[in-house]
C-alpha cells in the first residue's frame, strides 16, 4: 500500500511538472533524436551533424528563455502523414520543419500561416535571405516559413582516383563542361582506372535520379511544369536529359544496381569517380578525407552540378524550412514564444550551417567563418544560381517520386525512354489535375 | 522395422528443416550482428560488422533516449489490452454464431467475414475523423479500440467452438447447467489452444502496428515503440545510422520473441490440433 500511494504520489508529481507557469512552445521536427550524447548539451558550437545541432540549439534556446518551455516531437522523416493527421484533427504543433518543395501543398489548402508579419516583428527581414532560401518559402508574394538553409545535389568527387585518371589540374578536377566532354572524361577515368566515373542511385530510392534528371532538364532552359495543371517532362529537353542519363550507364560509366547506403558506401571504398549526394553528406566525406585508412584520404573534393548544357546556368535546390501550421487555439503568448524561437533560429543559423547545408542568409555566406568551414567556397555559387521547383506545382512530393521511378526504369534499360517519358507525363499530370 | 524407427523422422527432412531454419534465421543474425558496431565503420562497409571492434554504443544511444520506456509502457498497456479485448469479443461472438440460433444469424456472420477483405487503408481516414470528432487522439482509448474490431478473431473461435461437439453442452444441460456457465465452465477451457493462438497473433498485431499509431499518437508521451524508434531515427538512417537502426529493430523485437517463447507450447498445439481437423 505504501508503495501504491508512493507511485500516485510520483505521478502526481509528474503531472504537475507538466504545467510549471511556463508558455509551452510545441515544435514538430525531423533529423531524428540523440538524446543519449547530445541531451544535455546547451552549445551547438560542440555538436556535430544534424540531429546533434539542431538538439543543442534547441536546449540553448531553452536555456536562455527560461519562461518558454519546448515540447519537442521528434517524427519520422519526413512527417507530413503526422503532421496532416493533426491538421485534421486541429491539433498541429506551433512550429514544424518542412521542405521548401512541400509548403506549396499546404499553403494552398490554407494551412499554414504567412509569417511577414512574425518575422518583421523579430527584426527578421526575407531581404537578409539568400535569393534560394527566399524563393523557397515565398508563395504569390508571402513569406510562408523561416528558412534554415538551403541544400543541393553536388558532385563529391574522389580526387585520389582522378589523379590517376589523369583528370586533376593545378589540384583541381577537371570536370566536363558538355555532353561529348563527359563522354570523353568518362571514357578516361574507366581506361586508367577500371573503375566507373560515376556512382549513382539506381535501385528503390529515387530521389537520386529524379534530382539528375531535373538538373539536366533545367539546365537546357527548359521548365519542368509548363503551368500548375501541366508537366513538361515528355519534350525535347526532357527527352535530350533521359537519354544522356541511359547513354552514361549502358556505355558503363555508371555503377550499377545500388540503393543508397550502397551507392555512398561505393564512394567511400573508392569504387568510383564522382558521387551525386547532397550537401548533408560533405561534413562526412570531408572526415574520411582525414582518415589514412580511407580510399578518400586527402583526396575528396565537392562541385556544384557542372553544367553541361548551357542554355542556363541553374543548379536545383529544395531547403529546410520552420513553418507555422494553422492553429485557431494558439495564444498570443504561444505566438509570441513562436517568434522568439524563429527569431533564435535566424541568429544562430551559422550554427545549423556547419552540418553541410547552405544558409539561408547573405551576411552568413558572405562571413569568412563560413567560407572557412571545409569546401564551402568550393561549391557556394550554388546560393546565387540555386532554383527551386516551381511554387505554383502543389503536389511537388509524390511527382518527385513518379519522376525518379521512371528515369532510372528509363537509364537502366528496363523502359524504352519513350515510354517512360510518357508515363511520367501522364502520371504527373494525373496527380496535378486531380485536385 | 522397429516401431521407433517408424516414428524417427528421416534424416533428409530433419536436413532440409534445419538448411530452412538457417535460411530464415540468418537475416536475422545479420541483423544482431550489425547492432554491435559503429555507425561509421558500417557506412563505408558492412562486412567491418565481421571484424572487432565491436560496440554497445547503439544500445546506450536508445537507452539514453528519454522517452524509450515510455513508449515501451504505452505499446505493452495498448498490446495487452487489445489482446484482452479480441480474446474476450471474439470468443463471446465465437460461441454466439456457433451455438445460438437468432434471426439474422448467417447475415451477421458473412457480415463479420466481410471485414476480412476490407483493408485498414480504406477506411483509416473516415476512422481517423471519427476520433478527431470526439477528441480522442492521444488516448489509449484511440490506440486500443479501433483493433478490437477483429473479424479473423471470431472467424477463428467460431470455427473452433462448432468443432466441439454439441454432445457436451446437452450433457451440461442436463445437469442444470445454464448458458453462462456451459459457456464458462465446459466449452471455453476447452478453446484455450485457439485462444493462445488468437492471443499472441493480436499480440503481435498490436505490437508491430506502426500506421494508426503514426496518425492518432502524435503527443510524444503517447507514442508506441515503433513509432517512437522510428522517430529517432536521422533523416538517412540506412546509411548514416545504420547499426543503430539494427540495434532497434533488435530492441522492438526483443518483447515480442519473449512472449513467443513463453507460450511457443500453445502456438504449436493449436498450430498442430488445427492441421489435424
Amino acid at each position: 500500500m505504501k508503495r501504491l500511494s508512493a507511485l500516485l504520489a510520483l505521478a502526481c508529481l509528474a503531472a504537475c511538472g507538466r504545467n510549471d507557469g511556463r508558455t509551452e512552445l510545441v515544435i514538430q521536427r525531423f533529423f531524428g533524436a540523440c538524446q543519449a550524447e547530445y541531451g544535455a548539451l546547451a552549445d551547438p558550437a560542440q555538436a556535430n551533424g544534424e540531429c546533434g545541432i539542431i538538439t543543442a540549439m534547441i536546449n540553448q534556446f531553452e536555456q536562455e528563455n527560461p519562461d518558454i518551455r519546448v515540447v519537442e516531437n521528434t517524427v519520422a522523416w519526413p512527417g507530413y502523414d503526422q503532421l496532416t493527421a493533426q491538421l485534421a484533427a486541429n491539433g498541429p504543433p506551433d512550429l514544424v520543419t518542412m521542405h521548401s518543395s512541400a509548403i506549396p501543398d499546404y499553403e494552398a489548402r490554407h494551412l499554414l500561416e504567412p509569417l511577414d508579419t512574425d518575422l518583421a516583428a523579430v527584426g527578421i527581414a526575407p531581404e537578409q535571405f539568400t535569393a534560394a532560401a527566399r524563393a523557397g518559402v515565398t508563395v504569390e508574394g508571402r513569406t510562408m516559413g523561416l528558412p534554415i538553409d538551403v541544400w543541393a545535389p553536388l558532385w563529391h568527387i574522389n580526387m585520389n582516383l582522378f589523379r590517376q585518371a589523369g583528370l586533376v589540374v593545378d589540384g583541381k578536377p577537371v570536370l566536363p563542361a558538355s555532353p561529348e566532354q563527359f563522354q570523353a572524361q568518362a571514357a578516361q577515368f574507366r581506361e586508367r582506372t577500371g573503375k566507373p566515373y560515376f556512382i549513382q542511385v539506381t535501385n528503390k530510392d529515387f530521389a537520386g535520379p529524379m534530382r539528375i534528371f531535373y538538373a539536366w532538364m533545367m539546365q537546357q532552359g527548359a521548365a519542368p511544369f509548363t503551368d500548375a495543371r501541366h508537366a513538361n517532362f515528355d519534350s525535347p529537353a526532357g527527352r535530350s536529359a533521359l537519354e544522356f542519363m541511359k547513354a552514361l550507364y549502358q556505355r558503363g560509366d555508371s555503377a550499377k544496381n545500388l540503393d543508397y547506403a550502397g551507392a555512398v558506401s561505393g564512394f567511400l571504398k573508392g569504387e568510383g569517380g564522382i558521387l551525386v549526394d547532397g550537401t548533408w553528406m560533405v561534413g562526412q566525406f570531408d572526415a574520411a578525407a582525414h582518415d589514412e585508412r580511407s580510399p578518400l584520404y586527402r583526396g575528396y573534393a565537392v562541385r556544384p552540378f557542372p553544367f553541361l548544357f548551357h542554355q542556363r546556368q541553374v543548379s536545383l535546390v529544395d531547403g529546410h524550412n520552420w513553418v507555422m501550421p494553422r492553429n485557431a487555439h494558439r495564444t498570443a503568448a504561444e505566438r509570441e514564444a513562436a517568434r522568439r524561437f524563429l527569431k533564435y533560429f535566424a541568429a544562430n543559423d551559422f550554427q545549423w550551417a556547419r552540418t553541410g547545408h547552405f544558409p539561408a542568409y547573405r551576411a552568413i555566406i558572405d562571413s569568412a567563418a563560413w567560407q572557412q568551414l571545409p569546401h564551402r567556397s568550393d561549391i557556394a555559387a550554388i546560393t546565387q544560381h540555386g532554383e527551386p521547383l516551381p511554387k505554383y506545382v502543389r503536389r511537388q512530393s509524390p511527382i518527385e517520386f513518379i519522376v525518379g521511378e521512371e528515369a532510372a526504369a528509363a537509364f537502366t534499360g528496363a523502359k524504352p525512354v519513350e515510354r517512360a517519358l510518357a508515363d511520367m507525363q501522364r502520371r504527373a499530370n494525373d496527380i496535378l489535375q486531380s485536385f | 522395422m522397429s516401431a521407433a524407427s517408424l516414428h524417427r523422422p528421416p534424416r533428409l527432412a530433419i536436413a532440409l528443416v534445419a538448411i530452412a531454419a538457417i535460411v530464415m534465421l540468418t537475416p536475422m543474425l545479420w541483423v544482431v550482428i550489425l547492432s554491435f558496431k559503429h555507425n561509421t565503420a558500417l557506412m563505408a562497409d558492412t562486412s567491418s560488422a565481421f571484424v572487432p571492434p565491436w560496440t554497445l554504443a547503439n544500445y546506450r544511444s536508445i537507452i539514453g533516449e528519454g522517452q524509450v520506456f515510455t513508449w515501451l509502457t504505452n505499446s505493452l498497456v495498448v498490446s495487452l489490452a487489445m489482446t484482452a479485448g479480441v480474446l474476450v469479443l471474439s470468443s463471446l461472438a465465437g460461441y454466439g454464431f456457433a451455438r445460438l440460433e437468432f434471426p439474422g444469424r448467417r447475415l451477421l456472420f458473412i457480415l463479420v467475414l466481410l471485414g476480412l477483405a476490407i483493408p485498414e487503408q480504406a477506411v483509416i481516414i473516415g476512422r481517423h475523423q471519427m476520433f478527431s470528432a470526439v477528441s480522442m487522439h492521444n488516448t489509449y482509448t484511440a490506440l486500443v479500440l479501433p483493433g478490437l474490431a477483429m473479424p479473423f478473431g471470431v472467424f477463428l473461435m467460431t470455427q473452433y467452438f462448432r468443432a466441439i461437439p454439441r454432445e457436451l453442452d446437452e450433457a451440461a444441460m442436463l445437469d442444470g447447467a445454464s448458458r453462462p456457465r456451459i459457456f464458462w465452465r465446459v466449452l471455453l477451457p476447452l478453446t484455450l489452444p485457439a485462444q493462445a493462438t488468437l492471443g499472441i497473433f493480436t499480440f503481435f498485431h498490436a505490437w508491430n502496428d506502426y500506421w494508426w499509431p503514426l496518425i492518432s499518437a502524435t503527443d510524444r508521451d503517447m507514442l508506441t515503440l515503433t513509432v517512437g524508434i522510428a522517430a529517432t531515427q536521422m533523416n538517412f538512417a540506412q546509411t548514416e545510422g545504420l547499426g543503430f537502426l539494427m540495434a532497434q529493430a533488435v530492441f522492438a523485437g526483443l518483447p515480442t520473441l519473449l512472449v513467443y517463447l513463453v507460450f511457443q507450447k500453445y502456438l504449436v498445439r493449436a498450430v498442430a490440433g488445427a492441421a489435424g481437423q
